[in-house]
């Protein structure tokens, strides 16, 4: 629970040695140094890395695993998982896709779409609250679900129906330079990190993953937190799809699949532990940065695209070794 | 001083032409032309174009590029596309996974500049320059035309394919189901698709087998078909159905190829994926150094193959 004991309240200068020491603390820091070590990295092998198009362009990139990346590190953060985020991606897109087909006003289209999300999000909160299932077990049933879904409504051939250009602006748009979904990554990165930061909510989430039982015992209301959060991941995943959607025209029956991974990973990446009580959003964004940057990179510097994984799983297992022995080293 | 104005005319003729060489290539010598070449995912039949492409760009002198999507989605090669947009490639060839979805980025890439053309599996409404391929329509009736001569015009078939959103592998179906219209008493009883993932074709081929005991012939659209089928035919519990299940295959996997010797594959349509990349680094470098401005599409054909001409012929 680093996140809320340490913020300044008086710009006094023993709150500003407080604030530097809690950010040289952060466990985002060292995510962040991995992150500005790879890119430096790159930059000097190849000269179009730090060029505006293709930040922007590894931006959007990552956009989709950062956004469901938010869900998910909240989850985690109780102490449970969501592995059901990519297939509810995918649907999402094609239930949106099919709305479309059917000639729906856009409107009605997206909210088809969230509602896919809302309505797994909310499933899988109550497996795990009602039914108590173990996290891992029910959103494993929900993924496999999800997928079979989108097997049995697309009997394997994409869906490409006819899209009004407003739609398509969603994802492949531009808010000035900055491509629209990055917009929309900063603008959930932004809004909940204050939330977990700053709201009664996000301390409560940060006491149920901490300690579950004294939480309870202190008068949060552990279920519905739960509750809430799995509804907030399957929501959020949705709006990743929809967005994917947008960008490609073209919902695949095998869209999102092996997603979760990624966002798994960006999570774990960012500091958050799956034991539960510890991690932020802003890490988690880092961590997607990361892997995305590493793809990106690949490609620029003509390395055989076969050990992408391979660098990237290389590049993960360094970033938290080194966050693990910073965190050893001063005895946390 | 005398020889001065000599030289200084050869100077006054010397500046021109140098601003005129450098405006014909835009500036840019062959040596640094960087071509990029994208299969649609690591399967064996994309080593051979690989192989063709790479010749080809050696001959030529041209940097080269062999970039791999690691998974057959569309937004893989989507992401592939606009990283190498950035690397400012100069000429991109791509076997297209899901037609609709690179649509947008293609466009992107030919405003910026960048040729691009298609080969093996197209993107018809997309703005590349070409595709170079197998007319796969074509193909495919001859396909059915061999198939219902090997079963007698009678009997129950099935279609084993890959991607099922592949433009390429559709019009091979399409094709041998306009072929097959003229033989009113053989029946397509099942199309099945595989993700070209062998495992998955296997049990697949499987349960086909399992679900119709009567089938006469199965088609292998796609280049895992050939080994799937002789895999299944290969084990105990469907020995059976070699010979008596005819089998046409696409593509000559090192598989493939052992079974048609093996007996237990009729014929297979092989593709010239050699000459699909070497055609696709050159006319992608004609286009860019402006020696081809009118493109147009390249049927690089297939050949029948039997086990009486498997030793001899060129891809």
């Amino acid at each position: 629970m680093e996140a809320g004991l340490n913020y300044p309240n008086r710009w006094t200068i023993s709150s500003l040695r407080h604030a530097v020491r809690a950010l040289s603390r952060a466990r985002e820091l060292s995510v962040l140094l991995a992150l500005l070590l790879v890119s430096a990295g790159i930059a000097l092998a190849t000269p179009y890395f730090l060029t505006t198009d293709n930040l922007m362009g590894v931006f959007r990139a990552f956009s989709t695993t950062a956004i469901m990346s938010i869900g998910m590190v909240m989850v985690i953060i109780t102490g449970g998982i969501d592995l059901s985020v990519g297939s509810v991606m995918g649907l999402s897109g094609l239930v949106t896709a099919l709305a479309f087909q059917a000639h729906l006003p856009t409107f009605v289209s997206v909210a088809c779409g969230l509602g896919v999300g809302v309505a797994f999000g909310l499933v899988n909160g109550l497996l795990v609250t009602a039914a108590r299932l173990p996290p891992f077990i029910a959103t494993l049933g929900t993924l496999s679900i999800g997928r079979g879904l989108m097997y049995i409504i697309t009997k394997g051939v994409p869906v490409t129906p006819e899209t009004p250009e407003a739609f398509s602006a969603i994802g492949q748009g531009y808010l000035g330079a900055v491509p629209a979904p990055v917009v929309i990554m900063v603008v959930f990165a932004v809004g909940f990190s204050v939330i977990m930061s700053f709201t009664t909510f996000g301390r409560h989430v940060y006491a149920t993953g901490g300690n579950e039982h004294a939480a309870w015992l202190s008068g949060v209301d552990t279920a519905r937190v739960k509750l809430i959060v799995y509804t907030l991941s399957g929501a959020i995943s949705s709006v990743a799809g929809i967005v994917a959607f947008s960008r490609y025209l073209s919902a695949e029956p095998a869209s999102g699949f092996g997603v979760e991974l990624d966002v798994i990973a960006a999570a774990a990446i960012g500091g958050a532990s799956l034991a539960g009580g510890v991690g932020s959003v802003q890490g988690t964004v880092i961590g997607a940065a990361l892997t995305g940057i590493i793809a990106n990179g690949v490609v620029l510097m003509n390395i055989n695209t076969y050990a992408q994984q391979a660098i990237t799983g290389a590049v993960i297992l360094i970033a938290v070794s080194i966050d693990v022995w910073r965190h050893a080293r001063r005895g946390h | 001083m005398k020889a001065l104005v000599p030289l200084l005319g050869v100077a006054a003729l010397a500046i021109p032409l140098t601003f005129a060489v450098h405006s014909f290539a835009d500036a840019k010598d062959v040596k640094e032309l960087k071509i990029a070449v994208v299969p649609k995912v690591a399967v064996p039949f994309f080593d051979d174009c690989n192989t063709g492409a790479a010749k080809a760009a050696t001959a030529l002198g041209v940097q080269y590029q062999w970039v791999v999507p690691q998974n057959t989605q569309g937004s893989t090669q989507v992401r592939i596309i606009e990283d190498l947009i950035a690397k400012k490639v100069d000429g991109i060839a791509i076997s297209v996974n899901e037609p609709k979805s690179v649509e947008a980025v293609i466009k992107k890439a030919v405003a910026s500049g960048i040729k691009v053309l298609t080969f093996d599996s197209d993107s018809p409404k997309s703005d590349r320059s070409m595709y170079i391929g197998t007319i796969n329509s074509a193909a495919g009736e001859t396909m059915g035309e061999s198939m219902a001569k090997a079963i007698g015009g009678n009997g129950e078939v099935a279609i084993l394919t890959g991607q099922l959103g592949a433009v390429n592998l559709n019009e091979r179906i399409d094709g041998i189901k306009k072929s097959l219209a003229k033989y009113p008493g053989v029946k397509v009883v099942a199309t099945e698709g595989t993700e070209d993932d062998l495992a998955k074709a296997v049990s697949t081929t499987e349960s086909i087998f399992r679900a119709h005991p009567a089938l006469k012939g199965i088609f292998g659209v796609s280049q895992v078909g050939g080994p799937a089928v002789s895999k299944v035919m290969a084990t105990k519990e469907f020995g059976s159905k070699k010979g008596a299940v005819k089998v046409f295959a696409f593509d000559d996997l090192p598989d493939t190829v052992k079974g048609v010797k093996e007996g237990y594959i009729q014929g297979i349509m092989v593709q010239r994926p050699v000459t699909m990349g070497k055609l696709s680094v050159e006319h992608l470098v004609d286009q860019i150094t402006g020696k081809e401005t009118a493109p147009k599409n390249v049927d690089t054909g297939v050949n029948v193959v039997t086990a009486d001409n498997l030793g001899s012929y060129t891809k």
